[in-house]
């Protein structure tokens, strides 16, 4: 989605990071006091969420830097650590929670690098392995292209040895990216779907083809992997062709430089129906079996989903049984019918994980 | 300034087929009216407008039934001046009633109708206060409207309560062909408004997902076979029409509950012992209960839940 509309909180400072995006973007910049003036844009619209994937807003993060990502206690989570970059997404997919999570959702860029800089110092001083991702609540390289952000981020974490930075997109915005020293500490992720999937419901993203070569040129220059099948879609015939996805991965990328696959199934909170149904008329994504989950989310019935992920763990693990596959949200049960295993202790997931991320990336095994 | 005068009139000089104003619905029970107009006399006389010769009725269409029913040939009325415009005759119409009782939902709708060929959404929320009785927005307004121009037998529909305000306005977005099918729907059921929007809902659903229009859905033939089914009763309908929407829109879960139903069954834990799967199975809580009056029942249930556990089939129930 191109940007129509650029807005600069007049508390960013004008310095070389804001200007190399107003001459990225060439857009006459609109300075404002606060953000009330974009709100204002972006509700006068018809569709106030597309208006608000074409308004970039440039502002400062005045919340936490860095925070724990916010899991439930019925599902098991994976304690991720979310560098708050920014907020929603120039894509468009139908079931991007973003866009019943933010009222209404705003394009945000947090400018101000020298703060997360100083954010991840006090960070990489700690005895612990962080795992550290900007996707939470936007896509990692949606401004590879007009910011500096990316690059500066690799390059932060090139210099320590107890956190790695996951770059999580379905974009293929790599370049500025390709020759950079990043010894070993970012890990490029792409999250997966079927070309089904990706062609009905992800509006505007890379195709499959298209992330899967990018992987595959990140990967050539030294870059760890991680993939995300996640939200995963149940409909007709959505096991072979997840199973088809998994071999196109092993045919453009090693096993050895994966980090780690998660996969988790398509659940939204109630409220979310109402805007796919608005936005997405053609989509039929809410309209599986679904029920009320735990989290009071709308998951799919459990045996189904049991069903697809024994299929996509089997074939992930033809390729090499020690890739470190795990479920973002799923219970004891989930986990015992497909991976015969639950990693029942507070942090065990974790723990998992952050071995995985020392194997792979070169973090320090004493943290452990 | 208009105004009316109290006169005997013949009923036969009525033209009963110009129902220009009716607003109220007919009584179904003209029977009841009759006799209490019998007993009481005409409390509240008719309104008339002289035209043609003839009267046509502006207020009282019930009333003036009532009393061809007791076999009236004259009948006291109120009648209103020659020169009165239709848009004066129709706020009698209105007025006669929402000042007497408050209008229900189907009679509000038909009055607006007939007031918007007078008046826009705006103008008649200006004066809803002194038209209605009550308040009303304009946004209101334009919902009832959008109802108001649903297809036949919409409106009768809703005043027999076979469909919902909020029903009918979930209605108004498919196509004329898919809500005469609704309708029909409706006038053979008996659901409360979430059931109504839960049989939409789902037929909506299962029509987007499987890739067929409502229209071919509705050709269904279990559906077709219940609401054709002149000897079940409306409510019989209304149980069998969500049973078998389930089915079709959630058929793995529908088939795993009545799986795990029947496992249950097999236990043969008799009436006492219930033994309920988690909601869903999204849980892992089964629960197991039972009452006892006295030891010699609680023993009795006991024994009867230790032969279970030596039923292979028991550990079945917990694996789907
Ligand atoms: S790419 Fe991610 S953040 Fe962007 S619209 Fe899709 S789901 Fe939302």
């Amino acid at each position: 989605m191109k940007i129509h509309q650029l807005f600069i909180d007049n508390a960013c400072t004008r310095n070389d990071e804001v200007d190399y995006i107003i001459s990225k973007l060439n857009i006459e910049p609109q300075w404002v006091d606060n953000s009330q003036p974009v709100y204002d844009f972006i509700n006068n619209d018809s569709d106030p969420i597309l208006k608000a994937k074409k308004t970039l807003f440039l502002t400062k993060n005045r919340g936490a830097v860095i925070k724990e990502c916010p899991g439930t206690s019925f599902y098991t989570c994976c304690d991720y650590t979310i560098l708050h970059t920014g907020t929603f997404c120039t894509m468009d997919c139908s079931y991007c929670i973003l866009q019943a999570y933010f009222h209404p959702p705003i394009l945000q860029y947090f400018t101000g690098l020298e703060t997360f800089g100083q954010n991840l110092e006090q960070i990489f001083t700690k005895n612990q392995i962080f795992r550290i991702g900007t996707g939470e609540y936007t896509d990692s390289l949606i401004w590879e292209k007009i910011t500096l952000q990316p690059k500066f981020l690799v390059e932060q974490f090139a210099t320590q040895n107890n956190s790695l930075l996951e770059l999580k997109t379905k974009t293929t915005n790599i370049e500025s990216l390709l020759d950079l020293d990043h010894n070993g500490k970012t890990i490029i992720a792409w999250s997966l779907n079927t070309p089904d999937v990706i062609s009905s419901e992800e509006k505007g993203t890379a195709s499959l083809k298209s992330r899967l070569e990018a992987a595959k040129r990140v990967e050539a220059k030294g870059y760890k992997l991680a993939f995300h099948f996640d939200p995963m879609v149940i409909y007709p015939g959505c096991e072979e062709q997840y199973q088809k996805v998994i071999h196109q991965i092993f045919k453009y990328v090693h096993p050895e430089n994966i980090v780690w696959i998660s996969i988790g199934s398509f659940r939204f909170m109630p409220r979310l129906k109402q805007v796919i149904e608005k936005r997405f008329i053609d989509s039929t994504i809410c309209y599986g079996e679904f029920i009320l989950g735990l989290d009071n989310k709308m998951r799919y019935f459990k045996p189904l989903r049991i069903k697809l992920y024994r299929a996509i763990i089997e074939t992930i693990k033809e390729y090499d049984p020690n890739i470190l596959v795990y479920f973002c949200m799923e219970d004891e049960e989930v986990w015992e019918k497909s991976f015969g295993f639950f990693p029942k202790r507070v942090g065990e997931l974790g723990n998992l994980l952050d071995k995985s991320a020392v194997r792979h990336c070169g973090l320090n095994s004493l943290f452990l | 300034m208009m105004s009316e005068h109290l006169c005997k009139i013949d009923i036969g000089d009525i033209d009963l087929t110009d129902q220009r104003y009716q607003i109220s619905f007919s009584n179904e029970n003209i029977a009841f009216l009759g006799q209490s107009i019998r007993e009481t006399g005409m409390i509240h006389p008719p309104m008339v407008r002289p035209l043609n010769n003839q009267y046509i009725i502006v207020s009282g269409f019930n009333r003036i039934k009532a009393s061809i029913y007791n076999k009236k040939d004259t009948i006291l009325v109120y009648t209103i001046k020659p020169d009165a415009d239709e848009y004066q005759c129709l706020l009698k119409s209105i007025t006669a009633i929402s000042f007497k009782r408050q209008l229900s939902q189907a009679e509000l709708i038909r009055s607006i109708k007939l007031l918007n060929k007078f008046l826009d959404e705006k103008q008649m929320a200006d004066k809803s206060a002194a038209i209605f009785n009550m308040e009303l927005n304009a946004i209101f307004i334009k919902d009832l409207l959008n109802i108001a121009n649903l297809p036949e037998p919409a409106l009768e529909l809703i005043h027999k309560g076979n469909i919902s305000f909020k029903t009918a306005r979930r209605m108004q977005f498919f196509q004329q062909e898919t809500i005469k099918s609704f309708l029909n729907i409706f006038s053979k059921i008996k659901a409360s408004n979430n059931k109504q929007l839960e049989i939409i809902q789902y037929i909506e659903e299962i029509s987007k997902r499987d890739a067929i229009s409502m229209e071919v859905f509705f050709q269904n033939h279990e559906i077709q076979k219940i609401i054709l089914n002149e000897k079940s009763e409306p409510l019989l309908k209304t149980k069998l029409i969500r049973e078998n929407l389930y089915k079709l829109r959630f058929p793995t879960i529908f088939k795993t509950r009545q799986k795990v139903q029947r496992k249950i069954n097999n236990l043969k834990l008799g009436n006492t012992i219930k033994f309920v799967p988690p909601e869903n199975f999204e849980s892992q809580n089964y629960s197991i209960s039972f009452n006892a009056k006295n030891y010699i029942e609680f023993k009795a249930n006991i024994k009867t839940l230790n032969n279970v556990l030596e039923n292979q089939k028991l550990e079945e129930v917990f694996n789907q």
